[in-house]
């Protein structure tokens, strides 16, 4: 009796200890409003002792990836879609020595994810939320040449990459159609996504057969006009369409969720790895190792999953990973992924696994949306082997509530034992967040990292202001920048 | 009285913390390097495998920072075992003793580090 009463005597100081601080951030209406111009302000972001950081270019509209020719001249591209359904125009640029840019190339298939430059040219994803994924090249006089093409994007992730292996071959991936496998309301809105107004059939595709359990869903219509219509939806099917059990789902290749290779020459891409949500960031190591991030579900739509953190994986041939039963490698019917409000945690879709899924090299931050990968190899930057992470940040409250802003930095890991750190992020005494949210003129919403050719310098790209009001998503032109840190002699670590 | 009194020790550290809130984020670029134990550090990889995804790097993220209270050892290992809110509670399948008292050595090392000034 008396232990049991200073049990719960410690529980509720912990849930007093640990409290009191929700209201510094949680409730802050700063991160949902934004007034232009954006600051851009070096001295507000902390970086390591022994490096510095710095604005390279300004004034980008949604930038999502950065890359060098064989002179180091970097090139940014710019998405030509954000989140919040304003779609812009595509391009590549070629970024001067005065900050200024030159449109090497413009595009369609929105949004560009990436960029890469290799073997005297340019490849780019095309993320296809508006006519499918792509993975095209662009030579240095502009010429656009689509090399794959009809990937299955249209949906809430889209085509991501690429990244030139080792062999030579072009890496890169599909994310899946929906949050957790099925077809809900949440990809039919017009403040935030709303694919399925473009793509009404559109549904996850599976990499391999599978076998579904027959789990249906029941959410409002939003294809019809009265509010209390009502609809059933299964996994893998289109939204409006039931499923039953032991119904057998049909793969094809491309699928969604998962990681491709391109051979050099080749215009049919190879499967490599499944069983991901948003496959976004893909890197090799020094050693030759693929490494790619992935975004975790949000609690959102027919199937909200509550808990889901972003993680790092190495990727194995052939392995699936988990989407849409698994979350970071552990079984998605547990308490940890209970939505809040529901009384059961997310149940199975699948009848069968193809197999126990991978555990997660590193886990991120939930809702950090982690995003560009790269390694460093060494040289005067230092840290060698070890990942760089860019973390776009929350998307709360759309994508799930959280007590403080997440993400919004730059994270450091060791990927031989998961351990992270940051190493850029605003200055501020408490939880951090965008540089709009602090009232400063620092980091917004890194989106990609990448080290240039002799690893002396890595380059931040920062998508700009995306400020979330409800599901009300609003992204901000011309607030893009690209940031360059370097090291500038002592140095902590190794 | 025995248990009177450890009422009245936590909720002392409670008001304390109450009015004590400040920076959660710790290491670099914040401050000083973590110079941790051999069990600080296997408690700081479980921390990430386990905790970092709720309270990345001991800061607020879903759930509340951790890095920055006096919560003493005990009631960590309790919240850790029960769960509190939505927190889960760990098993010892989940984690061995050793396991969470390693977690708990390399909290208390993120709580005994400067955060940002």
């Amino acid at each position: 009796m008396r232990s049991d009463l200073l049990r719960r005597s410690a529980l509720v100081t912990c849930a007093l200890l640990l409290g009191g601080c929700f209201h510094l951030t949680a409730g802050d209406k700063t991160r949902k409003e934004f007034k232009p111009p954006r600051r851009i302000d070096p001295a507000a972001i902390a970086v390591p002792e022994g490096y510095r950081i710095d604005p390279i270019a300004t004034g980008l509209t949604y930038p999502t990836g950065v890359t060098f020719d064989d002179q180091g001249t970097p090139y940014v591209i710019e998405a030509g879609y954000s989140y919040g359904e304003d779609f812009a125009e595509p391009r590549l640029l070629r970024i001067n020595p005065d900050g200024g840019h030159t449109v090497v190339a413009t595009g369609g298939h929105p949004p560009w994810t990436g960029v890469t430059f290799h073997q005297g040219a340019f490849y780019v994803a095309e993320g296809g939320t508006e006519g499918g994924g792509r993975i095209v090249r662009i030579t240095p006089d502009g010429t656009l040449t689509p090399i794959v093409s009809g990937l299955p994007s249209l949906g809430d992730h889209h085509t991501n990459g690429p990244a030139a292996g080792p062999d030579g071959a072009l890496y890169f991936s599909v994310g899946t159609a929906t949050n957790a496998g099925v077809v809900g309301p949440d990809s039919a809105n017009a403040e935030s996504i709303n694919w399925m107004a473009r793509a009404s059939e559109f549904h996850d595709i599976p990499c391999r057969d599978v076998i579904l359990r027959g789990l249906n869903f029941t959410s409002a219509d939003p294809r019809t006009p009265d509010p209390d219509d009502t609809v059933t939806t299964g996994a893998f099917v289109p939204f409006g369409t039931a499923t039953t059990p032991d119904q057998v789902i049909r793969s094809r290749v491309p699928c969604s969720g998962a990681v491709f290779r391109l051979a050099p020459g080749a215009t049919a891409p190879e499967l490599v790895a499944w069983g991901f949500r948003n496959p976004y960031g893909l890197a090799f190591s020094p050693e030759g190792q693929l490494y790619v991030t992935e975004n975790g579900h949000d609690e959102r739509g027919s199937r909200p999953i509550f808990g889901a953190g972003d993680y790092l994986w190495a990727v194995e041939p052939g392995r699936w990973y988990g989407f849409p039963d698994f979350v970071g490698g552990r079984p998605v019917n547990q308490e940890w992924f209970k939505p809040s409000g529901a009384e059961h945690p997310p149940q199975f879709l699948l009848a069968k696994h193809p197999a126990p899924p991978p555990q997660p090299v590193a886990f991120f931050g939930v809702h950090s949306s982690s995003n560009g990968v790269d390694f460093s190899r060494g040289g005067a930057f230092g840290h060698r082997g070890q990942a760089f992470v860019a973390q776009f940040g929350d998307q709360a409250p759309d994508t799930g509530k959280v007590m403080s802003p997440v993400g919004y930095k730059v994270v450091r890991v060791d990927v031989t034992n998961g351990v992270i750190q940051d190493f850029a992020a605003n200055k501020d005494k408490g939880n951090g967040g965008p540089g709009s949210h602090l009232g400063t003129g620092g980091l917004e919403r890194p989106i990609a990292v990448r080290f240039d050719a002799d690893n002396g310098a890595l380059y931040v790209v920062d998508f700009g202001v995306m400020t979330v009001l409800g599901e009300d998503i609003k992204p901000y032109r011309e607030t893009g920048v690209l940031w360059r840190i370097t090291p500038t002699g002592k140095k902590e670590g190794p | 009285m025995k248990a009177t009194g450890c009422l009245l020790a936590l909720t002392t550290l409670a008001a304390l913390a109450s009015i004590g809130c400040g920076p959660a984020r710790r290491g670099v670029p914040f401050g000083p390097p973590l110079h941790l134990t051999e069990r600080q550090k296997q408690g700081q990889v479980l921390f990430m495998r386990e905790c970092n995804g709720c309270h990345p790097g001991g800061a607020g993220g879903l759930g509340p920072g951790i890095a920055n209270k006096p919560l003493p050892g005990f009631a960590m290992r309790t919240q850790i075992r029960e769960g509190v809110g939505a927190m889960p509670a760990f098993t010892e399948q989940m984690l061995g003793d050793a396991e969470v008292d390693a977690i708990v050595d390399y909290l208390n090392a993120l709580q005994e580090t400067p955060g940002p000034l």
